[in-house]
């Protein structure tokens, strides 16, 4: 039921944005908005229709990878580790952080394709998304989200789906990880990307980072992790 | 929020400061002002706001614009001003001052032995910048707000310590992450201050980073300065680091020059004992040449700007300025004597290919005298009839030339001119071939001879430069290879990765161990005071796809080149391997490197010891598209030997528990 309610708020927009009628296309304060992200309409795995930024992206934190279903390379693994960072932020999916999965293959992919593979990876949970679209639009995207002002690079529609795009709009914060990395450190990187931390919490997660470290020089003699 | 209970970790006295002390107290208080409970709650909008500089307002992404048109040669060169020495406040010490706002880090390695003599402060923040007369500013990011930040001047024997302070923007509209961690590259530098890429700080903090500006072999060779004298490096760059977003910050300028001085190369040019009279007057008759890549937007005069081109979340993007020290084809007065030009690439992904030419076009000569900041054994001549007849300075890496004027009249001009890229876009129509033969858009700069020299000509450079120190042996139990590799059109998206192997030219263990980067694995353990062979290979089929591989702490000895002639994605056979003609500035007979190009098919190997200092170290392609795309490893220098045995066994166990062989054989175990 949560989950449908989700959805409806995406598709009819939140309330306070309904009165007076919704403006498309709107950025966010210090977004680029619509340039960057585009507006385009796509489509979830439950078959609603979504403006990309209006609905997805505005003011939001979210998590954007490409993937396609028939994908036997990285995609199953990449799905499965992502599986593992929502269970690990899941207080948050849905309601700050949400997590989005685009297909790079539009033409196989059709929304009950991408709910096919979702349900397949345990991944059909409130806050997450999987999306279509027309494959003009996604081309787009993609190349305005993962470019790598690389030809051979860019124009290979499989370059793309090893990285995690960390994104919170609110602050125009961009940040990638490639998701196959330790849980730690994806979830480590996802969270320089949460909204702007005051003087006081920054000094603090310091001081608990040279904690850890002088607990791993103790207990190993050397700093194993971060 | 904050309650007095913090003040048990040190700072009992903040919360009796009033708000006037700490104005008077100023800056330098500033860490003392962090933790001032009582104004935070009260003052915390004002406390926190850094800087005045305007966010940029960014040109859209598409269609990507063509950089404004700027008039050649109207600019004089700049040179990077030296940075000051300054006392610090609070002072630096061993252990990561936490409550007086420094990075959480491990202690200072060496520290009681190389006490600071000279600290710097150095400030990220955003400010602006005008790359051409014909600019308006553009927004930068810079240490002190520079673009390139100050030239920090060192010498052997002295050792420094550089407080980086971030104050970068909270928020930002431009392209950068306020996160940083700082990279001398390429320093004899203990792990904590190396600028690793997981040890990124926040602002408001600060970090130390303490440079012992000794000659590698500290533990080998007493004497002052200590360590072996013939490991002495001369041209460094600073530079950002960040894990995954190093492009990014260093496109917006968070980099800068460093040089070390000694009795060999003093920054002086009269006689003095084991002098080799090199030109050297900083800014003077020793001038860095700090290149860089960049696009811009069109000018806007609303907002006063002349934005650098950024795609928000993307890499640094494609471009088509080509910029000395900051500026879009300067010109550089000279008089008809000798000067040293310290090349530095500074990124951020393309690599520069140069000749010089004469206002009749006719390519002069240029004598190549160090790479990668390392005397060569015997210097190089580079000019139309020697091999290679241009000089490559690949991304991170530096080339010192001597040019010597006198060979031009007074009133002649030079031509700096890149060879390889794309000519940059001067304006339209494109103006006039500058010289016979070299288009506008290939020149790099002008040096315009202006007449004979004041200060006395140095002598002819000497034949033999330095002596270089033996080359490291090879380890027992082999060579560890290093496969560095893009695959275009990999189905399961791994195209930058890097792998690890013990078994030269195979190929199953090295695509099974392709990882991303990950600040928390280790893929090598080194013991300190060891040598060791590594081979770095690049299997890549299509197009060039160099790799200029770059590896921290140590100075490394290329012993050979070979390509595949049967070009193979999967290793090659290696009846099929056949020697490369290195250069002399590459060639490990002749030179030291930090940076180790490797084009597609090509396979390197490389003799390195790993001395003085334990800690996390990084391999890398230093294309810093590439590096952000994960192509990094993390390996690490241990103390003991029972403590090698036990971290590599570690290395293997979770090897074999995915499946794989294990990487060390009996005898790597010891």
């Amino acid at each position: 039921m949560q989950r449908r309610k989700f959805f409806t708020n995406l598709a009819s927009d939140k309330p306070e944005r309904q009165v007076p009628a919704p403006v498309q296309g709107v950025p966010h304060v210090g977004s680029p908005g619509p340039a960057v992200f585009t507006n385009a309409l796509l489509r979830t795995q439950d078959n609603k229709a979504v403006r990309f930024y209006d609905d997805l992206i505005r003011g939001k934190q979210v998590l954007i990878n490409m993937m396609y279903a028939t994908c036997e390379g990285a995609c199953p693994i990449v799905t499965a580790n992502l599986v593992k960072v929502y269970d690990s932020l899941k207080d948050r999916m849905g309601k700050d952080l949400f997590m989005y999965s685009i297909t790079v293959k539009p033409e196989e992919d059709d929304p009950a394709a991408l709910k096919n593979f979702a349900q397949m990876h345990r991944a059909l949970r409130p806050g997450w998304t999987f999306l279509t679209g027309d494959p003009y639009d996604l081309e787009t995207i993609r190349y305005r989200l993962f470019a790598m002002n690389h030809i051979a690079i860019d124009t290979n529609i499989y370059s793309h789906t090893s990285f995690l795009m960390i994104i919170n709009d609110a602050t125009n914060r961009w940040l990638h990880v490639d998701p196959q990395a330790s849980l730690h450190t994806v979830l480590w990187n996802i969270s320089l990307a949460d909204p702007p931390k005051t003087r006081e919490q920054i000094l603090e997660e310091n001081r608990k980072l040279q904690e850890r470290i002088d607990k791993e020089r103790k207990m190993f003699g050397y700093r194993m992790t971060l | 929020m904050s309650k007095p209970k913090k003040n048990k970790h040190g700072e009992s006295k903040s919360s009796k400061l009033t708000r006037r002390t700490m104005l008077k107290m100023g800056a330098a208080a500033g860490a003392v002002t962090i933790l001032g409970p009582t104004i935070l709650t009260s003052r915390k909008s004002t406390v926190y706001a850094q800087g005045t500089v305007a966010e940029p307002v960014l040109c859209a992404p598409t269609p990507v614009p063509q950089s404004p048109p700027h008039t050649p040669f109207v600019d004089d060169l700049p040179i990077p001003t030296p940075a000051i020495p300054q006392f610090l406040s609070p002072a630096p010490t061993e252990a990561a001052n936490i409550g007086g706002g420094e990075a959480a880090r491990d202690p200072h390695q060496r520290w009681a032995e190389f006490t600071p003599a000279v600290t710097y402060q150095l400030e990220l923040k955003a400010g602006t910048h005008q790359f051409h007369r014909d600019y308006l500013p553009s927004y930068i990011w810079g240490f002190n707000g520079k673009y390139p930040g100050p030239t920090i001047l060192n010498a052997y024997g002295v050792p420094s310590l550089v407080r980086f302070k971030n104050s970068l923007p909270t928020s930002t509209t431009s392209f950068g992450t306020n996160t940083s961690t700082i990279h001398l590259h390429n320093g004899h530098t203990a792990s904590e201050s190396d600028g690793f890429a997981g040890d990124f700080f926040a602002p408001p903090l600060f970090k130390d980073n303490h440079y012992a500006n000794a000659y590698a072999g500290i533990d080998d060779f007493g004497g002052f300065p200590k360590g072996d004298p013939r490991e002495a490096q001369f041209t460094m760059w600073y530079h950002d680091h960040m894990m995954h977003e190093t492009a990014n910050n260093n496109y917006l300028g968070l980099n800068g020059v460093y040089l070390l001085y000694n009795d060999k190369c003093p920054p002086w040019e009269f006689s003095s004992p084991g002098s080799i009279r090199l030109p050297a007057y900083y800014g003077v008759t020793d001038i860095p040449l700090f290149l860089g890549f960049k696009r811009f937007c069109a000018t806007d005069t609303v907002n006063g700007r002349t934005e650098m081109f950024q795609v928000v979340g993307g890499a640094a993007p494609a471009t088509d300025k080509f910029t000395v020290n900051g500026k879009i084809q300067p010109k550089l007065s000279v008089r008809r004597r000798k000067y040293r030009f310290r090349l530095i690439n500074s990124g951020v992904v393309l690599n520069w290919n140069f000749s010089l030419h004469g206002p009749d076009g006719v390519q002069k000569t240029m004598t190549v005298i160090a790479s990668d900041g390392n005397l060569l054994r015997t210097p190089a001549d580079v000019s139309a009839t020697s091999t290679p007849n241009t000089i490559e300075v690949h991304v991170a890496s530096r080339m010192d030339v001597v040019i010597d004027f006198s060979q031009f009249t007074t009133g002649q001009s030079v031509y700096l001119v890149e060879n390889t890229q794309t000519p940059q876009f001067v304006s339209t129509p494109t103006p006039p071939d500058p010289a016979p033969g070299i288009p506008i858009g290939k020149v790099v700069m002008r040096f315009d001879v202006i007449g004979d020299t004041i200060i006395p000509d140095t002598p002819p450079i000497p034949a033999t430069l330095t002596d270089l120190p033996p080359i490291p042996a090879q380890q027992p139990g082999g060579p560890f290879e290093w496969g560095f590799r893009f695959i275009p059109g990999q189905a399961d998206g791994n195209n930058f990765r890097v792998s690890h192997s013990s078994i030269p030219e195979d190929n199953a263990s090295h695509v099974a161990t392709f990882l991303p980067f990950d600040p928390g694995r280790v893929d090598h353990v080194v013991l300190r005071g060891s040598t060791e062979e590594w081979i770095i290979r690049n299997d890549t089929l299509a197009g060039n796809w160099l790799h200029p591989v770059h590896i921290h702490l140590e100075e490394g000895r290329i012993l050979e080149r070979t390509i595949c002639t049967v070009p193979s994605a999967t290793g090659c056979n290696p009846a099929n391997r056949a020697p490369v003609a290195m250069p002399p500035w590459e060639d490990g007979t002749n030179a030291r490197r930090d940076v180790y190009p490797v084009p597609g098919q090509h396979r390197l190997k490389v003799r390195l010891a790993f001395r003085d200092f334990h800690g996390r170290y990084l391999i890398h392609c230093h294309n810093m598209n590439h590096e952000d795309a994960f192509m990094m490893v993390r390996w690490d220098v241990v103390e003991s030997m029972a403590e090698l045995r036990k971290r590599r066994e570690e290395i293997n166990a979770e090897r074999i528990a995915r499946g794989l062989t294990p990487l060390y054989r009996k005898e790597h175990l010891g």
